[in-house]
């Protein structure tokens, strides 16, 4: 016997979650792009959806955010510390790559210096995930090591029930257990099966990836130049990833009023890295490229013994070039058959 | 916080050569000046901004042996510096720091130290030579080596005066050829033909070399050269950066954050790195 939240109860655990002072954040299909956004009802949720188009990220390192505010009378300056707010949040339908993409990033996040922008949301957010049981050609979940039912990252996990009439729950950490509180007379005891889990091929090897990309010879082999010819340098892989985490930051106001902002940016774009003296390390879209896989498959785990991948494959999805993190690793796979 | 730079008061200004200012910056606050002054070893950097500008990122320039105040030293040269170099007496800067690693000058008690620097690079050497040159007991012979293009292009002239008249600082400077003035009367051309004139011993000496990265991979081979080793030849490098603090994502060089793991590197290290990612 296991506990069961039934699909016909979701307005009640909504109603249940927002009385006990949670937003509940869910999969909402958008003109433009489909993403998590603060829902009232059930019916506002797109919970079949394979992946939402963006990414849970923006909720935790929005594409822009302020700092610090800042006011200057000539010898007087007054700054103050724009932190999020406490704001209790349920984000309920994550899919298991978007969950592990927090999880991942955390560390970086965390080491030596904390960003207390990235952990106030985090300390304050549920994670309810929901196991996939469909997937397209580009999800790649299990070439990373992680599955269409993994639970890292994730503070509650469902299993859709092989009957479509609800979920099998499971509480995976304190934060999630406590969630649970509030919609406990919701939550029924059953014994009813699981639908199976999305098969997700294995599109490549990811420990002759990581292999390949160790060995020094590699970092200057023409591989690069050809691998990311089509690359225009958008930059749309780096902004739609539930990892990427490279910011700039930037002044906005004058010299007596204004607000210092964090926002995106991005390893595709050339300015990224250059000097004020116009030396740029990396001043070619192949380097920029090669930079991006180095990241994700060889310098994170370096740092923090994982790869920055979830394998969401948005990256390969959302390509207007049809280019992608996929390719690539696929490519490097080949080599070295 | 993190990201929320401290306000720092500049004392005075001064213009070093055409186009290159130092800063003299005392601390506002008193809890931000403790910090400093618990964390401040030389070697470090840090990000200087101004409020509806940005910040840039260069090292300090002032010794550890001398923490009262922060000195920095920049060319003009982007938005934030021209801005920087706008700034009179009085005014209020910012400034984020200290960061990174340091050199370990404990490590170069009892040997001999020869600083070599071109152009707008001394200021970082400077720190060295005068967290060194506070406590000259414990070190043995000091050699200095500095280049710059033309006569004008040096750097803290008055200072540059001051290590020509010790007895105990050996001072070797030079300009570009073309760079001279008539009444130069040191050294003409350029610092690594000169060091391999010089030739100091690498017998028990530590070098510390900082400057444009052509003149470094030129130096570090007259520095072979002379038998220096590559582990005992420290080095400051400078990327692009952001945060300062590991999560901006910009400064690496192949997996090396130059923010975290640096500035400060032996040239073994810098060896040791993607050179084309330089």
């Amino acid at each position: 016997m296991t506990r069961i939240l039934p699909k016909n109860r979701l307005d009640d655990c909504i109603a249940a979650w927002r009385s006990a002072g949670f937003s509940v954040l869910a999969p909402v299909r958008r003109s433009d792009l489909s993403r998590f956004e603060e829902v009232e009802r059930s019916e506002d949720m797109a919970l079949d959806l394979v992946l939402t188009e963006r990414t849970i990220k923006d909720h935790f390192f929005p594409q822009t955010e302020p700092l610090i505010k800042y006011s200057i009378k000539k010898h007087d300056i007054d700054t103050q510390e724009m932190v999020p707010p406490e704001r209790k949040r349920v984000f309920f339908g994550v899919r298991p790559c978007d969950a592990s993409g927090l999880a991942i990033d955390d560390p970086l996040f965390g080491w030596d210096y904390r960003d207390e922008y990235w952990f106030k949301r985090r300390d304050n957010a549920v994670i309810v995930t929901i196991a996939c049981t469909t997937s397209d050609d580009f999800c790649m979940c299990s070439s990373v090591n992680l599955s269409p039912d993994s639970t890292k990252g994730s503070d509650v996990m469902l299993r859709p029930l092989q009957n479509g009439s609800g979920w099998q729950v499971e509480a995976l950490s304190d934060r999630g257990n406590a969630l649970l509180g509030p919609i406990s007379s919701i939550l029924k005891e059953g014994s009813d099966a699981t639908a199976s889990t999305a098969s997700v091929p294995v599109r490549f090897d990811v420990d002759k990836v990581m292999a390949w990309l160790a060995d020094p010879a590699s970092f200057e082999s023409h591989f690069w130049k050809e691998i990311s010819v089509r690359c225009i340098g958008c930059g749309s892989c780096t902004f739609l990833c539930p990892t990427c985490h490279c910011f700039d930051i930037q002044d906005e106001g004058d010299t007596y009023t204004g607000i210092r902002r964090k926002n995106w940016d991005s390893c595709s774009f050339p300015m990224f890295t250059m000097h004020t003296s116009g030396h740029n390390p990396r001043n070619t879209q192949s380097t920029r490229w090669r930079q991006r896989i180095m990241h994700k498959f060889n310098y994170y785990r370096g740092k923090f013994g994982v790869n920055s991948c979830s394998g969401c494959g948005r990256c390969t999805r959302q390509c207007p070039v049809d280019m992608g993190i996929t390719e690539t690793l696929q490519a490097i796979t080949n080599l070295t058959k | 916080m993190i990201y929320n730079p401290f306000p720092m008061r500049v004392v005075s200004k001064r213009e070093e050569a055409p186009g290159v200012r130092t800063l003299k910056l005392e601390f506002v606050r008193q809890e931000d000046h403790e910090f400093f002054k618990a964390n401040y070893r030389t070697g470090m950097f840090g990000l200087y901004g101004i409020f509806g500008e940005g910040e840039s990122t260069f090292c300090v320039a002032s010794p550890e042996t001398r923490k009262d105040y922060i000195e920095c030293t920049f060319r003009q040269s982007g938005r934030v510096t021209t801005t920087l170099a706008d700034a009179d007496a009085g005014d209020i800067v910012t400034f984020r720091g200290p960061y990174g690693n340091r050199f370990p000058i404990e490590g170069f008690e009892g040997k001999n130290l020869l600083f070599i620097a071109g152009g707008i690079a001394l200021p970082p050497t400077r720190s060295v030579i005068w967290s060194c040159l506070d406590q000259r007991e414990k070190y043995g012979n000091v050699t200095i080596v500095y280049g710059a293009r033309t006569v004008a292009d040096l750097v803290y002239k008055h200072e540059l005066e001051e290590w020509k008249h010790r007895d105990d600082v050996n001072l070797v400077l030079t300009v570009d050829p073309g760079g001279e003035t008539p009444d130069w009367q040191d050294h003409v051309g350029f610092v690594p033909s000169i060091l391999e004139k010089v030739a100091p011993s690498a017998d028990n000496t530590i070098a510390v070399l900082c400057g444009p990265p052509i003149m470094i991979k030129f130096t570090l081979n007259a520095l072979g050269k002379l038998g220096f080793n590559e582990s005992n030849v420290y080095t400051t490098l400078e990327n692009r950066m952001k945060c300062g603090v590991g999560k901006c994502g910009r400064c690496n060089v192949g997996s090396v954050y130059i923010c975290k793991e640096g500035p400060v590197f032996t040239a073994a290290e810098v060896s040791a790195m993607p050179q084309c990612d330089l």
